[in-house]
């Protein structure tokens, strides 16, 4: 069997808002909802929804408080999340590796 | 409106172009540099008063004295505890002042690499400081009460150890870290040029009878602490976490 890099591509993390939740809260280690929302540009229950799916992968760990009378809700990357993160961006490294690689090799009828 | 950070398409280019320009976002919202130059501006300007004032504490057995007349080897040693303590708070006050950042703005900061570097260094300095007040690098003359104009030559050992027991240059050391903990080139770039100047500066001996003489010491470092924390402040992203 070819192993392509796409079969290594995780669903979950291979999305535009949820590669960028786990970018966000790997340099950020603990990064604020209303941060993530912003930043991303999304409404809020799209954004939930989106850490719900991360949360439930045991990729990211939701914390709920206050801060004052604001209510604060923290995201963490767990482990499992740091190496999901590494693991995607190898993956689409090597695409695009083999990619450029195809387009500059010599084909059969040049 | 589409921003830049997120494209629409979700091939592997677009997809690492948005990690690469959300990492970025997350640094620059990160950075505080403008409080740490400002607060070591400050104790490097309230150590004037304590170098000019502060009465001479023979706590090492330096001095040697004759009627009228008393000469001691080593710097003061209330300098020494003054600058031991102002950084340790200093670095407590940078410590606290990210944490809050972090809390307004909704990011983390890993600042604490910073703060451990900084606070060993001022220990290291302190301890330094010490060694060389019983081990000193330039020759000291037989006769104390010489008046006579010494020649100095100095090794590059002997000013790289001078310049670890310089509080000033130790800043700048520990500025390095907070470059590397912020990813800021900049502040990189503003270390490097604020080292070099204050190690050229401490390598020069003024040949004064004021008892002001130790000013330009003092004010050049302060000068360029309190330039480089405005040139930072103006740059500063200003990004509060919205309520949720």
């Amino acid at each position: 069997m070819i192993n392509h890099p796409t079969n290594g591509l995780d669903d979950v993390v291979h999305q535009r808002v949820r590669l960028g939740i786990l970018a966000i809260a790997h340099q950020a280690r603990q990064v604020e909802f209303g941060f993530l929302r912003t930043t991303l540009q999304l409404t809020s229950g799209n954004l939930g929804q989106h850490l719900t799916v991360l949360e439930k992968a045991e990729l990211i760990q939701i914390e709920k408080g206050y801060e004052g009378k604001r209510p604060r809700t923290w995201v963490t990357l767990t482990a499992a999340g740091r190496a999901a993160l590494r693991d995607e961006i190898a993956h689409l490294k090597q695409l695009i590796h083999q990619v450029e690689q195809a387009e500059t090799a010599p084909t059969a009828d040049q | 409106m589409t921003h830049e950070s997120a494209p629409q398409a979700d091939g592997p280019h677009e997809l690492l172009a948005v990690v690469r320009d959300l990492t970025h976002q997350v640094r620059v919202a990160q950075r505080g540099t403008w409080f740490p130059l400002l607060v070591f501006a400050v104790i490097t300007l309230v150590a004037i008063p304590v170098y000019r004032y502060a009465p001479y504490l023979d706590l090492f057995d330096t001095c040697r004295s004759r009627p009228q007349h008393t000469v001691c080897m080593a710097p003061n040693p209330t300098q020494l505890g003054y600058w031991t303590v102002a950084l340790v708070l200093a670095y407590a006050a940078i410590a606290g002042f990210y944490v809050r950042q972090s809390r307004r703005r909704g990011v983390g900061t890993p600042i604490r690499p910073y703060v451990v570097v900084g606070v060993a260094l001022a220990v290291l300095m302190a301890a330094v400081s010490i060694w060389l007040t019983f081990h000193p690098l330039i020759p000291v003359p037989a006769d104390p009460f010489s008046t006579d104009p010494v020649e100095i030559e100095v090794g590059p050992a002997a000013w790289l150890v001078n310049g670890l027991a310089s509080p000033i240059a130790v800043i700048a050391l520990a500025l390095l870290v907070l470059a590397r903990v912020e990813r800021n080139w900049a502040l990189l770039a503003y270390s490097l040029v604020y080292l070099a100047i204050v190690m050229v500066q401490g390598g020069q001996v003024i040949h004064s009878t004021s008892p002001w003489f130790f000013l330009p010491y003092l004010l050049v470092p302060a000068a360029l602490l309190l330039l480089g924390s405005a040139a930072f402040a103006l740059i500063r992203p200003t990004t509060e976490v919205p309520g949720r």
